[in-house]
């Protein structure tokens, strides 16, 4: 268990190889998806199994730009139009109310991170009801702006839990000179405070983009129209048409882990902090 | 300093920095939860959406989900079963997972990042992977199983009562390993190195060490890790919703595809409601004795 104990050059061989048998068991979906979206229709209900196209087969993706019952590119495009726009909420508004909450006492305080608090815990289920007859009301209904407007409800909090604990972690002399320097309150926080807690914002904006990415029932349930809804809805419809289109069905599948893991390997490290940050201290 | 800290305190300049979000949230979180309580004693459908007469029936509906069928209390139960059990095996692999990686080699840190990709995949695209894993004729899995003789014929995983709940219980462990894994992690890094060495020289052994000193001390980062899991496996949806939609006869219905299906099949809207409800009291009430407890624990 030592933590800085040094292991010796054979453990470490056997570590290392130990590691990466694991790394292949808890990846092989993630790979088995990849091959099956290049193989052919024929070869992937072939027996047994090929482990590696036999032949290369990129028309699942091709196909893609003409077809006339799902067009992918056109969904991924709806879908990073929403959840642009749900982080845009998301941090413009969880920024300043963090902000606010880690550097001011004020009547109600507990209360608002109560609020903050329960609301990261709340199952989709409960809001999608209320949420569809409230949208058909205000004529949000099939739009993005109701997808749009449900998917900040998980950034926010989410947000303002992380980023109350980067802005509390600054030294509040930073603040007092720059009062001295002539700022107010609000030229404070947005000259001074916002730059120092960059990388808070950047972990707050990746996961709110993620969340808004990764949402299935918001985007089902209130956009209607295939063409306007994201790439998740638009493969759960496709699913149920041509439940057995799997050379398709597998390449929309790489398609919309392609930003994820974009996200993933540029950003490695906001996301690890995001998540036992966010995680551990609710 | 003093001046500073008084500078700071009793300010109500922090609402006006607040208010914003707060009003965002009580306008799309906050009145739909109240609005879902109230159209959960109406009678809402289809048919009395769009002109707005909405009687109220008091606890009809509540009573009608627990009495009409046993739909209801199969879901609850059934919520209850997937949870558990994904809670105990995401955990035990990541806490080993964690153990392991928590040894200095030359791959540690690489890997154990390359690990939480699953964590990070559209839920719905999880789904999809699992639903075609699991698939009988066209499914990996199935052919993993044939070929070391565990079973002779296909299984038909996701279409038979049976075996479609582990079916979607093996995929959500999936994706809780990760978490589970790097939760746990974090929390081992806290744990000084001098303790394991005073207690291997007072003759402990590695086990004993594990038991007496890694355990209590990550008490707090364990039960952590299990209330938000927890929490975050009790409201499963989409996962359930793409890989079998609650079905074969119910037999993965939980409390969330349950009241998705009243709502949005049958447009049931009130019924719906009401077993939203259900899972909100229920996770509402686990998250504010969790909420108290960390609260308590901190001031402490």
């Amino acid at each position: 268990m030592g933590a800085e104990v040094k292991l010796s050059k054979s453990k470490n061989a056997i570590y290392c190889i130990v590691s990466i048998l694991v790394l292949c068991i808890l990846l092989f979906p993630l790979y088995w998806i990849l091959v099956t979206s290049l193989k052919t229709e024929k070869e992937i209900f072939q027996i047994p199994p090929t482990f590696w196209p036999g032949v290369l087969n990129l028309n699942s993706y091709m196909v893609q730009f003409n077809s006339g019952d799902f067009n992918m590119f056109h969904s991924f495009g709806n879908s990073m139009i929403i959840s642009l726009s749900a982080m845009s909420i998301a941090v413009v508004l969880a920024v300043p109310a963090s902000y606010g909450i880690a550097r001011y006492a004020f009547a109600g305080k507990r209360g608002i991170i109560l609020i903050f608090l329960v609301t990261q815990m709340l199952p989709v289920s409960v809001l999608l009801t209320p949420l569809f007859i409230m949208f058909k009301n205000m004529h949000l209904y099939n739009t993005f702006f109701s997808t749009i407007l449900a998917d900040a409800t998980i950034g926010i909090p989410f947000s303002v839990l992380i980023l109350k604990n980067y802005f509390a972690s600054i030294p509040k002399e930073l603040e007092e000179a720059a009062y001295i320097d002539g700022c107010n309150k609000f030229t404070a926080f947005l000259r001074v405070l916002i730059p120092i807690a960059k990388p808070g914002v950047i972990v707050c904006g990746i996961f709110s983009f993620l969340y808004a990415w990764g949402d299935l029932a918001y985007g089902m349930t209130f956009i209607l129209d295939q063409e306007k809804r994201p790439i998740t809805a638009g493969i759960f419809n496709f699913m149920g048409q041509y439940g057995t289109k799997w050379s398709y069905l597998t390449a929309f599948a790489v398609v919309t882990i392609i930003p994820v893991a974009l996200i993933f390997i540029l950003m490695q490290k906001y996301i690890i902090s995001g998540m036992t940050s966010g995680a551990v201290k609710g | 300093m003093k001046n500073i800290k008084k500078f700071f305190k009793y300010d109500n300049a922090g609402i006006f920095f607040v208010l914003p979000a707060l009003a965002y949230m009580l306008a799309f979180v906050g009145y739909p939860i109240i609005y879902n309580f109230i159209l959960s004693f109406q009678d809402v459908t289809a048919r009395n959406l769009k002109n707005g007469i909405r009687d109220f029936i008091g606890f009809k509906n509540y009573i009608d989900l627990f009495t009409q069928d046993n739909v209801l209390t199969a879901s609850l139960w059934n919520t209850l079963v997937f949870t558990v059990s994904c809670l105990v095996f995401q955990f035990i692999v990541g806490f080993a997972l964690a153990v392991f990686f928590n040894k200095k080699f030359a791959f540690s840190k690489p890997v154990r990042g390359l690990l939480m990709m699953p964590w990070m995949i559209p839920i719905t695209i999880t789904g999809l992977i699992f639903k075609f894993m699991f698939g009988t004729d066209v499914g990996i899995i199935n052919y993993f199983l044939k070929t070391i003789g565990l079973i002779g014929e296909n299984v038909e995983w996701l279409t038979s009562t049976t075996t479609a709940m582990p079916a979607v219980i093996f995929a959500n462990i999936w994706i809780g390993i990760p978490f589970n894994m790097i939760l746990i992690a974090t929390g081992l890094t806290i744990i000084p190195t001098e303790l394991y060495e005073s207690a291997s020289i007072d003759g402990a052994n590695k086990l004993q060490s594990f038991w007496r000193i890694t355990v209590p001390l990550l008490k707090p980062t364990i039960e952590s890790v299990l209330i938000l899991g927890f929490i975050y496996t009790f409201k499963v949806y989409d996962l359930i919703y793409v890989m079998t939609s609650g079905g074969p006869v119910n037999s993965t219905q939980v409390l969330s595809t349950y009241s998705y299906k009243l709502s949005f099949e049958m447009f049931k809207y009130s019924k719906g409601a009401a077993v939203a409800n259900i899972l909100f009291v229920i996770l509402f009430l686990i998250s504010l004795a969790y909420l108290k407890y960390v609260y308590t624990e901190e001031e402490a």
